[in-house]
């Protein structure tokens, strides 16, 4: 069993974050991941918000994983449970493959808060839990895992950081648009307070 | 992003920007009022159910209108 933890700081509010973590699916970092569905969602009594997710994946194992557990070309799925506290500001995900489970698991927890020294920073916190089964090179395989989780984790951040650029602009493009409209009537305006 | 079923992709764009509108615009700013999003959900996860099952995926313990829910089922 290998344990895969790490922390990042992203330089946006924890409000910012969580909408692009939301939606973030697709991108270009993170190919392997062809589907996205929600399978469930509720608003619970403490008005904290879950999610059920279902994500379709080609899980790019290490061609040496794949010589030993078969090499069919097949897809992964993951499900996810997640749940935003808007009053505590936390958005936390737990996600477990439920295909391959005889021969591998990977359990993911992910949690963004605000930075505890920063309001206008973002924490994450991520950790994966990786085992490998019946296999004799369990403990090498898992080290090979958690080096892909790790890489794939910096395609996530980078990913975060793309879905927020793509988020501002379209709030700015809508931003123009209005100053556009409003500009004749304010223009009038000015000129009649002269 | 396509959706699990090929044909559910469009029923799952539509669900997808009316949450992200409630979600963004409402319910992260403490609006507690709930999302408007039923309507296009159930049609969209009726859809996404039977290609669920047409692909054997192993779904644990997935219940739509579960125990949790908090608003009254219509």
């Amino acid at each position: 069993m290998k344990i895969w933890t790490s922390e990042h700081v992203f330089n946006h509010p924890w409000e910012t974050v969580t909408k692009a973590a939301m939606q973030k699916y697709p991108n270009p970092m993170n190919t392997s991941v062809f589907g996205v569905d929600v399978l469930d969602r509720n608003v619970d009594q403490r008005g904290r918000l879950h999610s059920k997710r279902l994500l379709s994946t080609e899980w790019g194992l290490p061609s040496i994983v794949r010589s030993i557990i078969g090499n069919a070309r097949t897809c992964t799925y993951i499900q996810e449970h997640s749940v935003v506290d808007p009053k505590e500001k936390t958005f936390e995900l737990q996600s477990t493959n439920i295909t391959f489970t005889n021969m591998v698991s990977v359990d993911e927890r992910l949690i963004y808060r605000p930075h505890p020294e920063d309001p206008e920073k973002t924490m994450l916190t991520q950790e994966a839990i990786i085992s490998v089964k019946g296999v004799s090179l369990s403990s090498y395989l898992e080290g090979l895992m958690a080096s892909s989780i790790s890489s794939n984790a910096g395609k996530g951040r980078e990913a975060m950081e793309w879905v927020i650029r793509r988020l501002n602009t379209e709030i700015e493009e809508l931003a123009i648009t209005a100053r556009g409209t409003l500009r004749t009537p304010m223009a009038a305006a000015a000129v009649t307070e002269k | 992003m396509n959706s699990v079923g090929e044909g559910c992709t469009e029923l799952k764009r539509e669900y997808d920007q009316c949450f992200n509108r409630w979600f963004a615009e409402k319910f992260l700013k403490g609006d507690r009022s709930a999302d408007p999003c039923s309507e296009l959900f159930l049609k969209y996860h009726t859809c996404v159910q039977k290609a669920i099952k047409e692909k054997d995926i192993p779904i644990e313990g997935v219940e739509f209108m579960g125990p949790n829910r908090e608003k009254a089922d219509s």
